[in-house]
């Protein structure tokens, strides 16, 4: 899909300081059908954001963010954790989220349209 | 058999009938499958004596090489890897093992995993979550099984605590959860000392909530901290803790570490001179069962690249070299070193045709 530039420099931000955490069940992706999977991706791009965060950028769970960091831009889903963390995201440990620096980073998360990009494509593209 | 699926390596794992038994769901998947690459140079699919004579190409013509990883190898390849580094002048890089360091130079204090079973009474969490990634730890030591002086387990004898940025799975069995902010991991250190101290912290933390955990480290007649070698803390921070907490208490400390042989290769590289290439001027890299484009991105890798790896990576498609290996203590035997540092015989579970690591590093070595 293009990115619909007008909408995406229109669409709420949010600060966030950014904490990766292990999954046992990506892990298990990576392990059973590699790095390179759906499976893999559908569990490593993600971020958990608080229910307060996802209502400032005007979204919902399980849509799709852009996360920008120093010129890095990562798009991934969004998810609403249970417990409350206003300010903090949370990612499983990735590409997707290794990307972005050295933990803890701070960034900006707002609404994107755009398609969550296979690795090949996020390391190609990453730098903005 | 021996699984090599985390630094825990379980030894009471079996193979029967073509399942995996006694297994926890990393271990399972790490012994049963297999992302095989094929051996290649610039790309194209080649024979393996044409791989390893590609990175012997680009070995025998590096000024600056350097070589990554090294935790996820037998101790047997570890030993080959270092030589073949000494005679090309080539640096290693292994990462997470700032924890390990502090425990070989005897600046904290630790202990066997079987103490920790036999003796701990006060088990803290430091931004860790085994149940993510030693997923038998809290039912093999750290938490559920009774032992020697603890006979009455979890429910009377011990007290997990957690100190993490975030609540984790293994925060959810915790009797105190403590929530570290990102960044701020040495406030929470100074305010925990000065609760060793009995004095009231100067600090943006819980204060009450502060003092109560360092009552409850206070306590402890054998504490561990079982700590995350990617944690964020300050190594410096870290043995300030240690020392404060063994005036007042008896604290031993773990690392999580994330290679099942890291431990190891920690041990191996300790006192040794290393040439200390950067890895961005480095004309040559080796990455040695490690997916270093996992975490650094392609662009700051400006030398030629090797992977040797059972698996397929994010490194070995953009790699100028890659040899597959057998996984170690999967496909091929050797040895190892566990998490607290005991040695492990790790027995072939499958047969196979894959060659080792140790093999492949022999050949380089002695070819070089
Ligand atoms: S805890 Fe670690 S060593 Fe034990 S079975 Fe699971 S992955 Fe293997």
């Amino acid at each position: 899909m293009r990115l619909q530039f007008e909408e995406f420099l229109a669409a709420p931000e949010c600060k966030i300081m950014i904490v990766t955490y292990p999954d046992i069940f990506q892990i298990e992706a990576k392990l059973k059908y590699g790095k390179f999977s759906r499976e893999y991706q559908d569990l490593s791009a993600i971020i958990m954001l608080d229910s307060g965060d996802l209502k400032k950028i005007g979204i919902k769970d399980g849509d799709t963010v852009a996360i920008k960091s120093e010129g890095v831009n990562v798009v991934v889903t969004a998810k609403e954790s249970e417990e409350e963390h206003p300010g903090i995201g949370y990612m499983p440990e990735s590409v997707w989220s290794n990307i972005l620096g050295v933990y803890p980073v701070s960034a900006t998360v707002s609404r994107s349209q755009q398609e969550i990009p296979a690795i090949d494509e996020l390391l190609s593209r990453s730098v903005s | 058999m021996v699984c090599t699926g985390c630094a825990l390596l379980c030894e009471d794992v079996e193979k029967y009938d073509g399942e995996v038994r006694d297994a926890c769901r990393i271990g399972t998947a790490h012994i049963r499958n297999r992302q095989q690459i094929n051996p290649m140079v610039d790309r194209k699919v080649v024979d393996m004596d044409s791989a390893i004579k590609g990175a012997l190409d680009i070995l025998s013509h590096a000024k600056r090489p350097v070589f990554v990883g090294f935790g996820n190898s037998i101790t047997e390849t570890q030993q080959t890897g270092i030589r073949l580094a000494e005679k090309i002048d080539a640096s290693i890089k292994t990462f997470h093992t700032g924890i390990i360091e502090n425990i070989l130079n005897n600046r904290v204090k630790t202990c066997t995993l079987s103490d920790v079973r036999d003796y701990a009474d006060v088990i803290v969490f430091w931004e860790c979550d085994p149940m993510n990634t030693h997923p038998r730890l809290l039912s093999k030591y750290a938490y559920y099984p009774r032992g020697e002086k603890r006979q009455h387990g979890w429910e009377e004898d011990r007290i997990a605590i957690t100190i993490d940025l975030r609540y984790s799975h293994t925060a959810s069995i915790c009797r105190e959860v403590h929530k570290i902010h990102p960044g701020l991991d040495a406030d929470f250190i100074d305010a925990l000392i000065d609760g060793l101290h009995n004095k009231v912290p100067k600090t943006t933390y819980d204060k009450k909530q502060i003092l109560k955990l360092a009552g409850t480290l206070k306590k402890a007649e054998f504490g561990v901290i079982f700590a995350g070698t990617g944690m964020t803390t300050p190594q410096d921070a870290i043995i300030r803790l240690m020392d404060e907490l063994n005036e007042v208490s008896n604290f031993h400390i773990l690392p999580m570490t994330p290679g099942y042989n890291l431990r190891s290769i920690a041990a191996q590289l300790h006192g040794r001179a290393d040439s200390g290439i950067d890895m961005h001027e480095a004309d040559c890299v080796l990455c040695l069962g490690f997916d270093l484009l996992n975490s650094l991105p392609v662009h700051e890798i400006n030398g030629k690249m090797i992977v040797i790896d059972p698996n397929d990576t994010i490194s070995s498609r953009y790699a100028d070299v890659v040899i597959p290996c057998a996984a170690g203590g999967v496909d091929c035997a050797g040895s190892a070193v566990r998490m607290d540092g005991v040695e492990v015989d790790l027995p072939r579970i499958m047969e196979s045709e894959r060659i080792s690591d140790a093999s492949i590093m022999n050949q380089l070595l002695e070819a070089m």
